[in-house]
């Protein structure tokens, strides 16, 4: 059996690269509007195709930087050109990877040497959380896009001046919340907001149990030397390699998993919570700073009255995985990054869709659910274009249409499906879930603390 | 709702106390054997041990990096079902030793995209950075050299244990010459359609976990052993842990 197909066609400019991703760039940002999440068509006179390479750099090769370039390497027209990390183990093995892909690609240890000197077109962020700011501000105003892995800060703060860097560069910024475009969540949210299945929301309810986290080592001889590491803000090579473990660099694992999650209920809900009542803790591994459970009692407001939900984030059983819930006065929803899990629970007195005679079904819990197949729970013809396109893109690695969508948004064929000016109202929402635990008291969130 | 009570009961009293800090887990010893079917070892492989003298192989595992089934079994793959049951005891004569333990082990050239090729049989076998070597992308192969002739009685492969991945064509044949071309026999292959050209497995494909992949190889006599990967569920590209080749000198 062999592994992903290798073949590997490269985009042939017709116009100078620059020019064309100049241009472009104007006309995808002008499709960005306020609140706005689905990709949209080009507008007319927005230039269709690759008419050039997208020169790409990576901030971070850890393993979070190393999935995303596995998952963007192989996109046509996306060149990476450098790879900056403090680490050189990290950094050597990440520009090795794009060299076995055919891009050879510059070492830097300072990113900002590498927004200077390679002339880059984007740049994939991948570092912990409290660089975010720093780093992705930097590269907006290099003149380069940003895709910046979440969370986006480890303070409302530094996730906002990063909105507000965006806003003045005119420069893309997407966040990596790769479930706005994964085209199962796609799909689910249409049938939510479209298609209206659940009628009126009542109550969400998500997790992400994970087994408890091993420490991370790292092999002899790579020990950064202590100067180093003071040069980049960590007090050690256990600090640089468990980062999520500490306060100062990380968002805690509500930011980890739970931001993932919560932005699915924002985004399909569209809009922010209004209060939110948590308790947290280290039971597991009392030790690290950052606890090892997480749990949250929401309260959204949306037009259609008020929603109730609870997410929880737990570090050290895999009991159940991670999913979310919505449910509603005419049915539920359950859906998971796992494509395994994509359920419709319709409610007996609700409205029957047409499409449900040709759905397929299981029985889970006893109760008969739907199975959210793309090309079967949909009002167009089960075998339209559209599904059968869909249902591929779902078969890619999970990161890859995410990734997608920000290039396709550089050259102004779309808009981005998870601009910051949105992740920003993600973001507040885990970070004051942090400060809810801190406080053991419910928190009232205004509106206008989730205005970047 | 049992959650949202016990959060409510939870912030009305002293519940946030930290319990006692649990132990850390260790790493576990166990004995295995194989779950493994259709080991294609040739007719005449040398049986030089009564199978009532054997004695239960120790091995020592590393800690587990991921727990639980995984649930996306790729389709139409040959992948077998994971059963969440520890591996039975796998019985091998006495005397017998990891003859691979620190020995060089070659790559047919492939430059590493990280680690060195040493780091298969240096004892690591954790799901940590700086624990394995990473080839490139394709068909890819490690060689140990056992220094001579062994009576082998069980391989072990650990790819990459840190996540659910399956590796497509896993061959392990052993030989001769170095070259494998003098009396090259297959131990396992689970390449079902030939990609690799080695011919057709019938071996299934396997999640990767913490226990490693045994491999039985039915007391088979030879020097070289050979480990082939087609990259896997997570990449392209190929990664080695650790092998292990138990077995006894030939004396």
């Amino acid at each position: 059996m062999s592994a992903m197909p290798r073949a590997r066609k490269k985009a042939q400019p017709a116009v100078s690269r620059r020019d064309f991703l100049a241009s472009a760039a104007l006309a995808g940002a002008s499709l960005i509007l306020p609140g706005r999440t689905r990709a949209a068509p080009a507008s007319a006179g927005a230039a269709k195709g690759s008419a050039g390479d997208i020169k790409v750099g990576l901030i971070g090769g850890g393993s979070q930087g190393r999935t995303l370039l596995v998952a963007a390497v192989k996109i046509p027209g996306v060149k990476f050109a450098a790879v900056a990390d403090i680490w050189p183990y990290h950094s050597r093995y990440a520009a090795n990877i794009l060299k076995e892909y055919g891009h050879p690609a510059a070492v830097y240890e300072d990113y900002r040497e590498m927004l200077a000197k390679a002339s880059l077109d984007a740049v994939l962020i991948a570092t912990p959380d409290w660089v975010h700011a720093e780093q992705t501000i930097a590269a907006l105003r290099a003149g380069v896009h940003v895709y910046c892995e979440k969370e986006m800060a480890n303070t409302v703060g530094d996730a906002r001046a990063m909105v507000k860097a965006a806003a003045e560069t005119g420069k893309l910024l997407q966040i990596g919340h790769q479930r706005r475009s994964n085209p199962r969540y796609r799909h689910a949210e249409s049938l939510v907001n479209g298609e209206g299945v659940l009628g009126r929301i009542t109550h969400v309810y998500g997790q992400w149990n994970r087994p408890k986290p091993l420490e991370q080592g790292w092999p002899k001889g790579s020990d950064l030397d202590a100067a180093a590491l003071a040069r980049w803000g960590y007090g050690s090579m256990e600090q640089l390699r468990n980062w999520r473990w500490y306060r100062k660099y990380a968002s805690g694992p509500i930011g980890d998993l739970g931001s993932h999650q919560l932005d699915v209920f924002n985004w399909f809900l569209r809009v922010p919570p209004v209060s939110v009542l948590a308790a947290g803790g280290a039971d597991v591994q009392p030790e690290h700073e950052w606890g090892d459970y997480t749990m949250g009692i929401y309260e959204w407001r949306p037009p259609t009255g008020p929603v109730r939900g609870y997410y929880q984030v737990l570090s050290s059983t895999s009991h159940g995985g991670y999913y979310e819930v919505l449910m509603g006065e005419g049915g539920s929803l359950e859906i998971s990054e796992d494509p395994k899990v994509g359920f419709f629970y319709r409610e007996p007195q609700a409205q029957r869709r047409q499409w449900e005679d040709e759905a397929s079904r299981v029985s889970k819990m006893g109760r008969d659910a739907i199975e959210l197949k793309i090309g079967e729970t949909r009002k167009e013809a089960k075998r339209s274009r559209r599904a059968i396109e869909a249902e591929a893109d779902a078969r890619k690695p999970l990161h890859q249409p995410h990734l997608e969508n920000f290039f396709d948004a550089i050259r102004g064929k779309v808009a981005l499906t998870c601009p910051a000016s949105e992740a920003f109202a993600t973001a507040v929402t885990a970070l004051r879930t942090n400060d809810a635990v801190a406080a053991s008291t419910p928190l009232a969130l205004a509106p206008a603390e989730f205005v970047p | 709702m049992k959650a949202l009570l016990a959060l409510l009961l939870l912030l009305a009293g002293p519940g946030f106390a930290a319990p006692a800090k649990a132990k850390p887990a260790k790493p576990t010893v166990s004995a295995t054997t194989t779950g493994d079917r259709g080991v294609s070892a040739s007719a005449e492989t040398p049986r030089s041990s009564a199978a009532d003298d054997r004695v239960p192989l120790d091995l020592k595992l590393p800690k587990p990096a991921f727990i639980g089934t995984p649930r996306n079994v790729p389709a139409g793959t040959t992948v077998e079902k994971v059963s969440g049951k520890l591996r039975p005891p796998f019985r091998v004569p006495p005397g017998t030793v990891n003859l691979a333990a620190g020995l060089p082990a070659g790559a047919g050239g492939s430059e590493p995209l990280v680690g060195e090729a040493k780091l298969i049989t240096d004892g690591d076998k954790e799901a940590t950075d700086g624990s394995y070597v990473e080839f490139g992308r394709g068909l890819k192969s490690v060689t140990i050299d056992l220094g001579a002739n062994g009576e082998l009685a069980a391989i072990l492969v650990w790819h990459y244990h840190g996540d659910p991945r399956v590796y497509h064509d896993v061959v392990v044949q052993v030989a001769d010459d170095p070259d494998f071309i003098t009396n090259v026999r297959t131990l396992y292959n689970n390449d079902a359609d030939n990609t690799a050209g080695l011919g057709v497995g019938r071996d299934r494909e396997y999640f990767e976990t913490y226990e490693g992949r045994l491999i039985d190889a039915k007391l088979v006599k030879a020097r070289y052993v050979k480990l082939w990967s087609n990259g896997s569920t997570a990449d392209e590209m190929n990664r080695y842990t650790e092998v292990e080749v138990y077995g006894r000198p030939v004396k």
